[in-house]
């Protein structure tokens, strides 16, 4: 029998249930729940950060969650609780990253380096791509926003920034993806 | 459409323009080919987004979690994961020594500061995980007493600081300066997130600010305490 089957939670949710055993110290409950999870926190963390980043942030995140995972209370979904602490821990990490960057990008002129292919099947591939040639601050409110459904005045206050601001760096963003997909 | 109009198709597309500025947009809309398709346009890219597949990572990154987590009970410091991170070092400069006792006495602060205070303020008393799930009681999180935190931080901080002031002359006034004003960027954050959790003990966000700027105020400290007079 795998070690990752799934646990036997009579009337409860298998990530409430894998929760609880992970806050007791149960790390196959918690690797069940890595599983269930990565992809999404490995999108967000590469959406936000870029590729190069992806696997160390995603790793970071999960780390945290071992740490934190007796914060959860149980009432909202633990996807949800988990996506708002990778969202912090993404956010710790801009700052120091950022110093890693071989270029930053600024202005529509780096979109020109992506070629252009016709829509269809590699339509979400010119996506990502284009989406990761986006300014970081346009890039990361237009993930925040458009992808993983933040409102403006939370995004303010996660970046701080003013609301306008995330109003006017989303429409940037969404006109620079235009022109390529366009 | 003028620029301004433009610049907040957006907004539209996203029905935050107020009521009488949605009516005028639409009325343009109704005559301009261009902008009609802009908007078509831009509410394509939100669809697009919306339901962008996520998808794993190609690499099993499960073996570097588990030696982050390995040995350590959850809500108890942990090792950093170092994967392919540069390891910076900061420059060398004008230096003063401390005696041994000095940085063992920054070292027993660090200790309280990244563990015993932080413990304190995220856990407490709570019920049994497992039993609180099934009988569909919130996992208990006791109140963060921010007195806590304020006193384990205060102390050590007060301490490390006092040995900077009484060595200062030692170290390079432009280096002073720049610690300084980062000591009070940092002290600024500190104090907000301490004031907020005052409201709001158990937000998470706000706990894990706090946390990060004390660990980069200790980090600080840290980076300061080890220079040493090059004479």
């Amino acid at each position: 029998m795998s070690i990752l089957t799934e646990p036997k939670s009579v009337g409860v949710e298998p990530d409430r249930a894998d929760a609880s055993l992970a806050a007791e110290g149960d790390t196959t409950a918690f690797e069940r729940l890595y599983r269930r999870h990565a992809a999404r926190i490995h999108s967000l963390s590469r959406r936000m950060l870029g590729s190069e980043f992806a696997d160390e942030v995603t790793q970071d995140v999960f780390v945290r969650v071992w740490q934190k995972i007796g914060l959860f209370r149980g009432d909202s979904a633990f996807g949800t609780w988990l996506h708002r602490l990778a969202v912090n821990v993404i956010l710790a990490r801009r700052a120091d990253l950022a110093r890693h960057r071989e270029r930053f990008l600024d202005g529509d002129a780096p979109l020109a380096l992506v070629s252009s292919r016709p829509a269809g099947s590699d339509a979400r591939l010119d996506f990502e791509a284009a989406l990761q040639l986006l300014p970081s601050g346009a890039r990361q409110i237009f993930v925040l926003h458009d992808i993983e459904g933040y409102k403006h005045e939370e995004i303010a206050q996660m970046l701080d920034v003013s609301a306008g601001t995330s109003k006017s760096q989303l429409h940037r963003a969404r006109m620079a993806l235009r022109q390529h997909l366009g | 459409m003028t620029e301004h109009w433009t610049e907040r198709l957006s907004e539209y597309v996203d029905d935050e323009l107020p009521t009488a500025e949605a009516a005028a947009v639409e009325a343009h809309l109704a005559v301009c080919d261009e902008c009609s398709a802009l908007v078509a346009d831009l509410r394509g890219i939100v669809a697009v987004a919306r339901n962008l597949a996520d998808t794993p990572p190609t690499a099993d990154l499960w073996s570097g979690i588990a030696d982050g987590i390995g040995g350590v009970a959850p809500d108890a410091p942990v090792r950093p994961v170092v994967i392919g991170r540069a390891i910076r070092r900061p420059a060398a400069s004008r230096r003063v020594s401390f005696t041994i006792g000095q940085l063992a006495a920054a070292s027993i602060a660090l200790v309280l500061l990244s563990g015993g205070a932080v413990w304190l303020a995220m856990h407490g008393t709570r019920t049994a995980p497992a039993d609180a799930v099934v009988s569909g009681q919130p996992i208990g999180v006791r109140q963060v007493d921010v007195r806590s935190h304020g006193t384990y931080y205060d102390a050590a901080i007060s301490e490390l600081e006092a040995v900077l002031e009484r060595d200062r002359n030692e170290l390079d006034p432009a280096t002073v300066a720049v610690i300084e004003e980062n000591i009070r960027s940092i002290d600024r954050a500190i104090l907000d997130a301490r004031t907020a959790l005052e409201q709001d003990p158990s937000n998470l966000f706000l706990n894990e600010h706090l946390e990060n700027a004390k660990k980069r105020k200790i980090q600080l400290l840290k980076r300061a305490a080890g220079m040493r007079v090059q004479g």
